[in-house]
């Protein structure tokens, strides 16, 4: 965990998007960028200041906005679609699958807001916690969550030299600086965090993973054991560290800001059904809506907080004694 | 007359003959609107796009996307008259690992530009190439055939504000004005009646022809090329079922298979055998 900073500065991953853009679009004419009127949420001018020729704006209307970076990637181009994430991965939906990754276009999806981390005050309808189920089910579609705006700004630059379509969640820009700048970002692998011992392992993904490690420190302290596995990629996924995490463990929790349906809870029940036995307790919305108010607040609400990680451990671990 | 047109004549002769027996061979599919659509087919791939069957994926290329992508009959039936695939192809139409997909797929079927199906996506994909055209400072036109009927879905009017207010005079839309939808009338289905007057208020440069006419389609085409600030609409009036008289109006055509008896009185009507 030599890598992990103090975790009580905040950095926007929608700046960090942006910059991650800006590293890149120099050596790479094809770099566009389209929006939906969400011009100043993707926090954007740096980019639409220095190639105003490479930057789109449709108006409000997320299905064209798709639409039209499916036609700017048939011609070799490589746009990014940034605006709100549940109005990417829901209302365009259909023309993410049929015309982005059926014909495995080259547009990358920049889904601002995403989860709970994102939508906080506004409620509801500017939240999302239902893509990685959505976006999991669509064939050659990669996804792809980091943690902090750092690692966006690494997996941004990752992303532009990829092939093909891509879904990636990005914030509010207000999260947590999880990461110091030396950690690396790269994509497809999961990372084991730290490696206590073998109680339990914890997997987490995004910004939340902040929560997680708070849980496994304090776990230490009580003399318990876990693993802690950040899963950034969840498609594709890294079965193989995760198969190994779960061969020591036999015991799993996952953590993500997402219903548990669908996610990482379930991408990791997958694994445990199709590879390596084990108990799995998934932390996450409980198949109901969040609501208004401030995101670390709600994440206590909704059952998200590092004590339920604990609780969670615990009781896997009581469950092993049987 | 132009001197074009007896050729044209001829292949969209030919088209319609292929589409008849596409999908009398396939046991599915639709004739009524591949056969609407057939004339103004015809006289993009034998006269009008700057394509070269022997180099598909060409940038320069002019791009064409049939936004009505069940009418892919007819596209077939051109691209290979045209020379992008062998005409032993279209027989495989809709069967098992044939490249021709029951809806058109980029990439499966040569000089297929863009994968459809889905109705409304024509126009606002055809608004991105356009788009990145001019940003390659290439001087491809875009064209796009859409049915009437998929003009209730919103994406269309989505794209028909975001490519005016883009200016994308490069890009150019056929809307095949058949009249029918899968239901019955459009007239009476969805109620959708003038279809140039929105695309005029959006602000696009609009024409009405009669869309089994080569000199108005050609015509057409010339006077929406000239125009540089605004994408364009050719409203083309066409008859469903268009060019055997069984078929003619009749919206069971929809979607319905032609038994022998009827392939064969349609090829004889259209000069084949």
């Amino acid at each position: 965990m030599d890598k992990i900073t103090a975790m009580d500065k905040i950095a926007s991953t929608r700046e960090a998007f942006i910059a991650g853009l800006m590293d890149a679009a120099p050596d790479d004419p094809k770099l566009c960028l389209v929006f939906a009127d969400s011009l100043k949420a993707a926090r954007a001018t740096p980019f639409t200041d220095k190639y105003p020729e490479r930057c789109f704006e449709v108006g409000i209307c997320e299905q064209n906005a798709v639409a039209f970076s499916a036609g700017l990637a048939s011609t070799g181009l490589k746009p990014f679609f940034n605006t709100y994430a549940g109005f990417i991965t829901m209302r365009a939906c259909e023309q993410v699958r049929s015309f982005v990754a059926y014909p495995h276009l080259n547009v990358k999806l920049i889904g601002l807001n995403g989860g709970i981390y994102g939508g906080e005050r506004e409620g509801v309808t500017h939240m999302v916690f239902e893509e990685f189920g959505i976006l999991r089910s669509i064939a050659g579609m990669e996804i792809v969550v980091p943690a902090d705006a750092g690692q966006v700004r690494k997996a941004t630059r990752a992303l532009a030299q990829r092939e093909g379509p891509a879904y990636m969640r990005i914030g509010s820009g207000r999260e947590p600086v999880i990461f110091d700048d030396s950690m690396p970002f790269e994509f497809g692998k999961a990372r084991v965090l730290c490696e206590y011992g073998n109680d339990a392992a914890i997997f987490a993904v995004g910004p939340i993973l902040k929560r997680a490690i708070i849980a496994v420190e304090a776990l230490a302290k009580e003399g318990i054991k876990t693993t802690l596995v950040e899963v950034h990629t969840l498609k594709p996924l890294d079965v193989e560290t995760i198969a190994g995490v779960l061969r020591k463990t036999r015991a799993a929790v996952t953590l993500e800001d997402h219903n548990i349906n669908g996610g990482l809870g379930s991408a990791v029940a997958e694994v445990i059904a199709e590879r390596e036995p084990a108990s799995l307790i998934r932390l996450g919305l409980r198949d109901v809506f969040a609501e208004s108010g401030d995101a670390e607040l709600l994440f206590d609400h909704f059952g998200m907080g590092a004590p339920h990680v604990c609780d969670a451990v615990k009781k896997l671990i009581a469950g092993k004694r049987k | 007359m132009r001197p074009e047109v007896p050729m044209l004549t001829q292949k969209a002769r030919q088209l319609r003959r292929d589409v008849f027996s596409m999908i009398h061979l396939c046991g599915d599919g639709h004739p009524g609107g591949s056969l609407s659509a057939a004339d103004l087919v015809a006289a993009l791939y034998f006269q009008v796009l700057r394509v070269d069957p022997k180099n598909p994926d060409w940038p320069a290329r002019d791009r064409f996307i049939l936004s009505k992508g069940h009418a892919c009959p007819v596209y077939y039936a051109a691209l290979a008259r045209r020379g992008f695939f062998p005409p032993e192809w279209l027989p495989t139409l809709r069967k098992l690992g044939s490249p021709l997909q029951g809806h058109p797929v980029m990439k499966k079927t040569p000089g297929v530009d863009m994968t459809t199906g889905s109705l409304g996506h024509g126009i606002p994909i055809g608004a991105g190439m356009a788009a990145a055209g001019r940003l390659a400072k290439l001087d491809y036109f875009t064209y796009v055939i859409t049915g009437d009927g998929e003009l209730n879905e919103g994406i269309v009017w989505e794209a028909a504000q975001s490519a005016a207010h883009m200016k994308l005079g490069r890009l150019i839309v056929f809307v095949d004005n058949n009249g029918w939808q899968s239901g019955g009338y459009i007239k009476d289905v969805s109620g959708l009646k003038n279809l140039t007057a929105p695309f005029a208020a959006f602000g696009w440069h609009t024409q009405e022809i009669d869309g089994h006419d080569f000199d108005q389609i050609l015509g057409a085409i010339e006077k929406a090329q000239a125009e540089t600030e605004r994408p364009s609409v050719i409203v083309a009036h066409t008859i469903k079922g268009k060019g055997i008289p069984f078929t003619e109006n009749d919206n069971s055509w929809h979607k319905r298979v032609p038994n022998k008896d009827e392939l064969a009185a349609a090829l004889k009507h259209l000069g084949g055998s």
